[in-house]
C-alpha cells in the first residue's frame, strides 16, 4: 500500500511540477503573441471569414469618386477635382506612339470616354468607377454585380486555368488564388473597347491585369493591380486603391441600364387618350 | 482578337441559328411524345433550337423541401436551369411559332392541343384577360414586328435591354447561386437579386426592367414580391406588356429531388388587363452530367488539370453588338 501511495505522491508531484512549467510555458507564448499581436491587429482584426477560412469579401463596395477622373496626378480641370493619382510612381509608363493616342483620347474625353454610353468599363475601371458593386463570394468562385454597366464579373477560385481558345471579353478572363489572406487574380484575354478612367487612358486587347485583394480592415478593402501591355506601354505598372463597405442602412444595388434611356418612350404601349 | 457574338439580340448568326432550329424542330416535336412527369433526356446539343423539348409538364405541389440545404438553411436550388416547353417567339402558344410570320415553318405544326400549354394557367382559355385598348395594341405589334416601321415594334431585347419578368424565364438558361440573405439570378440578359433580408422595396417612384424583388422560403417553394417593374420588357415577339402599375407574386415551387421547378406568378395590373392572371412556367436543372449547348446551358468546361467537369460561365454582356432584330432598325 505504501509503495503505491508513494507513487502516486511521486507521480502527483511530478504532474504538478510539469504543470507549472506549461502554465509559464503558455504565458510566455501569450506574451509574445500580444506583443506581435499588434502589428497583426490591422490585418487579422475581425476579417470576415467563408466557412473553408478564406476572407469572405461579400458586401457592397464603392471607392472615393476622384480616382476614376484620372489615374494619374492632376491639378483640377473644369471637368474635373484635383487629385494626387494612384499610380505608382505617378505616370503611366506609355509607349512614344502611344501616348500620341492617349493625348488624344484626352481631348475628345467628353464625347468618346465609352462610359458615357452606359458601357461596362472593363478592368480594373469597374472596381474604382464611383458606382457601388457587390461581390457574391462562394467557395468556387465570385460574382462582382456592377450597379453601372449592367455587368457581373465572375473571378474563378477552383483551380482552373485561363481558357485556352479565349474570346475577347469586355471583363476578361479572371482567375484567382489565394496567397494567405490576399485573393490574386490573373486576368487576361480582354476586347479593346474600354478606357481606365475619364481622362483617356487606354489600353490594347493584349492588357493583362494582376489584382491584389485585401482587407485592411473588415470595411476597407485594399486593391491593388499591376497593369501590363506591350502594344500599349513600356514597362508594367501599378495603382493602389481603396474600397469601402457601404453601409447605410436599407442600402442596395439599383439596376442601371442607361443605355435603354434613348428609347424609353416607345415601351410600354399607351392607352389612348381619354 | 476573336469574339463571340451573343443571341441576345439575333444578327446574322442568330437568324442563321434559328433557321436551323426551326427545320429541326417541328420533326423533333411530332416524335417526342415526352410523358408529363418523366424528364427529357438530354436534349441535343443545340443549333440554338432545342428549347422546345417537352409538350407537357407536371404541376409540382407546395410542400416541405426534404433535399440538401444550403449553410444558412435554404433549400439548395443552386446551379443551371432552362425552360422546358418553347422560347419568346410565342408566349400563349409556346410552340407555335411568331404569329404572322411571312416566313413560317414548311412543316404542318399539326393542332394546338398537340404543343406545350398555353403559360397563361388562368384564366383556364390560356388567354391573357386584356381591356380592350391592350388587345389592339399587341395585335398591332404581332403585324408591326414583321416590319418594323416604328421603334415601338422593335422588341427592347433586341435593343439590349434585359427581358425583364417574366421572359427572362423562357429565353436562354440562367444560372441561379445562393448566398446568406440573397438569391441571385443570372439571366442570359440581366440579372435579378432577390433579397431574402427583409430590406424594405425601393421608393414607389423607382422603375426598374427587372423590378425590386423581395422573397422568403416556404418549405420547397421560394415566394418573391416584385414591385416598381418599369413595364417595358415585352414578354416576347407576341408583344404581350405589362405597365407600370404592375404586381407580381411570384412562386417557384422546386421537386425534393431539385430536377425541376415550376415558376407560378399571379400578375395584377388593372391599368392593362380585366383581372389578375397566373402564369407558369417549368423549368429543369442542367448539371455537369448534361453537355453545355450554349443556349439552356450556356457553359464551357473549364481548362483545368483534374478529370473532373468544372464549368465556365459566359460573360453576357450586350451593348458591344447591339443592332436590332429589324436587321438593323433604329
Amino acid at each position: 500500500m505504501n509503495t503505491l501511495l508513494v507513487t502516486k505522491t511521486r507521480f502527483a508531484t511530478t504532474q504538478s511540477v510539469s504543470t507549472k512549467f506549461a502554465g509559464l510555458f503558455t504565458l510566455a507564448t501569450l506574451i509574445l503573441v500580444f506583443s506581435s499581436g499588434v502589428a497583426l491587429a490591422a490585418t487579422k482584426e475581425n476579417v470576415p471569414r467563408l466557412a473553408n477560412g478564406k476572407p469572405d469579401f461579400s458586401g457592397i463596395w464603392e471607392a472615393t469618386s476622384a480616382i476614376d477622373f484620372d489615374l494619374e496626378p492632376h491639378s483640377n480641370r473644369k471637368d474635373a477635382p484635383p487629385g494626387a493619382g494612384v499610380v505608382e510612381g505617378g505616370t503611366i509608363p506609355y509607349l512614344p506612339s502611344a501616348l500620341e493616342q492617349k493625348k488624344k483620347n484626352f481631348e475628345n474625353r467628353n464625347t468618346d470616354d465609352p462610359t458615357l454610353k452606359g458601357y461596362t468599363p472593363g478592368v480594373p475601371r469597374s472596381v474604382y468607377y464611383p458606382e457601388p458593386f457587390q461581390i457574391f463570394q462562394r467557395e468556387k468562385d465570385l460574382f462582382l454585380v456592377h450597379q453601372f454597366g449592367h455587368s457581373v464579373r465572375t473571378i474563378y477560385t477552383n483551380n482552373t486555368d485561363h481558357p485556352k481558345d479565349p474570346n475577347d471579353w469586355w471583363l476578361g478572363d479572371s482567375r484567382g488564388k489565394w496567397d494567405g489572406d490576399t485573393l490574386v487574380v490573373d486576368v487576361k484575354n480582354f476586347n479593346d473597347r474600354t478606357w481606365f478612367d475619364k481622362a483617356g487612358n487606354y489600353h490594347s486587347d493584349a492588357l493583362h491585369v494582376v489584382e491584389k485583394w485585401k482587407f485592411l480592415d473588415s470595411n476597407t478593402i485594399e486593391y491593388k493591380a499591376t497593369i501590363e501591355d506591350v502594344n500599349v506601354f513600356s514597362r508594367p505598372w501599378n495603382i493602389s486603391v481603396i474600397l469601402h463597405r457601404h453601409r447605410e442602412p436599407n442600402f442596395q444595388l439599383i439596376e442601371d441600364y442607361r443605355f435603354t434611356l434613348e428609347y424609353d418612350e416607345f415601351y410600354p404601349p399607351k392607352p389612348p387618350k381619354q | 482578337m476573336k469574339t463571340k457574338i451573343f443571341h441576345r439580340n439575333i444578327g446574322l448568326t442568330g437568324l442563321i441559328t434559328l433557321v436551323l432550329g426551326f427545320a429541326v424542330l417541328p420533326a423533333a416535336a411530332q416524335t417526342t411524345q415526352t410523358p408529363a412527369a418523366t424528364p427529357a433526356a438530354t436534349p441535343a446539343p443545340a443549333q440554338g433550337g432545342g428549347i422546345a423539348n417537352e409538350k407537357k409538364f407536371s404541376p409540382i405541389a407546395s410542400g416541405k423541401w426534404t433535399g440538401p440545404r444550403t449553410a444558412d438553411g435554404q433549400p439548395n436550388i443552386s446551379g443551371h436551369w432552362s425552360n422546358t416547353i418553347g422560347n419568346h417567339n410565342n408566349f400563349t402558344d409556346p410552340q407555335g411559332g411568331i404569329p404572322n410570320d411571312p416566313n413560317p415553318r414548311r412543316a404542318d405544326q399539326g393542332p394546338r392541343e398537340s404543343r406545350a400549354p398555353s403559360r397563361v394557367s388562368d384564366p383556364a382559355d390560356g388567354q391573357l384577360p386584356f381591356q380592350p385598348w391592350a388587345l389592339a395594341k399587341v395585335k398591332e405589334f404581332q403585324v408591326g414586328f414583321h416590319n418594323p416601321v416604328k421603334p415601338e415594334y422593335i422588341e427592347p431585347l433586341a435593343r439590349c435591354a434585359p427581358g425583364g419578368i417574366p421572359k427572362s424565364f423562357y429565353w436562354h438558361g440562367y444560372e441561379i447561386s445562393q448566398y446568406p440573405g440573397y438569391v441571385l439570378f443570372q439571366f442570359n440578359s440581366g440579372t435579378r437579386i432577390i433579397h431574402l433580408d427583409k430590406k424594405p422595396h425601393l421608393a414607389a417612384n423607382i422603375k426598374l426592367w427587372n423590378g425590386d424583388s423581395r422573397g422568403h422560403w416556404e418549405g420547397n417553394t421560394l415566394v418573391v414580391d416584385v414591385t416598381n417593374h418599369n413595364g417595358k420588357a415585352l414578354f416576347g415577339r407576341t408583344g404581350e406588356f405589362l405597365s407600370e402599375n404592375a404586381k407580381i407574386q411570384e412562386r417557384y415551387i422546386f421537386n425534393n429531388e431539385g430536377t425541376r421547378y415550376n415558376y407560378v406568378a399571379v400578375f395584377e395590373d388593372p391599368s392593362v388587363y380585366t383581372r389578375p392572371f397566373t402564369v407558369t412556367i417549368p423549368a429543369r436543372k442542367y448539371s455537369e452530367k448534361d453537355q453545355t449547348n450554349g443556349w439552356h446551358f450556356e457553359a464551357e468546361p473549364a481548362t483545368h488539370s483534374g478529370k473532373d467537369i468544372k464549368l465556365d460561365r459566359y460573360e453576357r454582356i450586350c451593348a458591344e453588338n447591339n443592332g436590332g432584330f429589324g436587321l438593323g432598325a433604329k
